[in-house]
């Protein structure tokens, strides 16, 4: 009986995980068929449900065999994919020592590290264009000169440039482009200000007359990016010329003169 | 006083723009201080701790600002929120 239970449960969960992660890409891929980008992103969500069938795969094994027919299938298929999640599971510890494992992992994080610059002119004036990107778990609704704070990104230093390459929606006053779930031409530039703790947090748990008191102190690593640039969506330009400028101003005087 | 000797001087290199001043202070515990462009001090006490703490510590403050460590409002600070302007219940498609 327990078992049955702890099986569904499961079931459950698995479900769950399927309707949250497997269903954007396959939406993105059913309206989409030709662009490359949702077929990348697929992989990696599939990897990731596996990996979580991989814990699930030691409870399982002594259980009923009623609702085993369709765990078993999936099992099989997550065999083969088990051998390399474990490989990447043990190396998300260790140094990254060859760097194309570092644009891989930082790819997850949908950033893309561009190199430090010092005498760089990246910090324009206000662009009436924003952008939602996405980093990690997180959407941000941008714009030029906009500070935000992330979690930790790691692969990159203070003072670094990146790239944001997870770009939902482009803006602009007269024009909206909506990405399915992307936008694969956009790209967001963003400078590294600071990698800072937050404020500490005491977690403080009690239950009352059971004698249980205990006191936690939590700092979050935080990075703060500042946005320097929005590219794929066409700017109005404000061009500053001299002669319209006077013509105008000399037209309301003559005017003013006449009356 | 490892720390001195063994990555002290990799932690000069790697940050040419920083000026690093060793003191040798009796009766005070061992500490890190980082003087931040913003006038601010902040004070980090290494008494009993291994030089790969202390680095740890030193490259923190390198990383960070001087801002006061306050509970963020928000995690995004905007000077420009709206661009296509904003949204009433007046407001039509």
């Amino acid at each position: 009986m327990a078992h049955r239970r702890c099986l569904l449960s499961l079931a459950r969960h698995a479900t769950a995980i399927i309707s949250q992660k497997k269903m954007p890409p396959l939406s993105a891929v059913e309206v989409l068929t030709r662009k490359p980008n949702p077929a990348i992103t697929i992989p990696n969500s599939e990897l990731s449900w596996f990996s979580f069938w991989s814990h699930s795969r030691h409870f399982s094994s002594s259980k009923s065999e009623d609702s085993e027919t369709e765990v078993e299938v999936e099992m099989e298929e997550a065999s083969d994919v088990e051998a390399e999640n474990d490989n990447a599971a043990s190396d998300l510890g260790r140094d990254y020592s060859p760097e194309e494992k570092e644009t891989e992992a930082v790819a997850i994080g949908y950033k893309v590290l561009g190199p430090l610059q010092r005498s760089d002119r990246v910090f324009k004036d206000y662009e009436p264009v924003f952008a939602v990107v996405q980093i990690g778990s997180h959407q941000f609704k941008v714009s030029n000169g906009d500070s935000i704070f992330t979690e930790r990104l790691k692969f990159c230093e203070v003072n670094d440039k990146l790239i944001l390459n997870k770009v939902l929606l482009l803006g602009s006053p007269t024009q909206t482009i909506i990405g399915r779930p992307i936008l694969p031409d956009a790209a967001v530039h963003a400078v590294v200000e600071e990698h800072a703790l937050d404020a500490k947090v005491i977690i403080f748990k009690k239950k009352r007359r059971k004698n249980y008191r205990r006191t936690k102190g939590h700092r979050q690593e935080l990075t703060k990016l500042r946005i320097t640039d929005i590219q794929g969506i066409e700017k109005q330009e404000i061009k500053t010329d001299g002669k319209p400028l006077k013509a105008a101003v000399k037209n309301p005087e003559k005017i003013a003169a006449a009356v | 006083m490892a720390f001195m000797e063994s990555e002290l001087p990799t932690f000069k290199e790697k940050n040419p723009q920083l000026e690093v001043v060793t003191e040798l202070i009796r009766g005070q515990h061992p500490h890190l201080k980082g003087f931040y462009k913003n006038k601010n001090e902040r004070v980090v006490c290494v008494k009993n701790m291994t030089p790969e703490d202390i680095l740890l510590y030193a490259t923190r403050l390198r990383n960070a600002l001087g801002r006061k460590v306050v509970k963020l409002r928000t995690r995004h600070v905007t000077k420009h929120p709206s661009v296509q302007g904003t949204w009433t219940t007046d407001v039509k498609f």
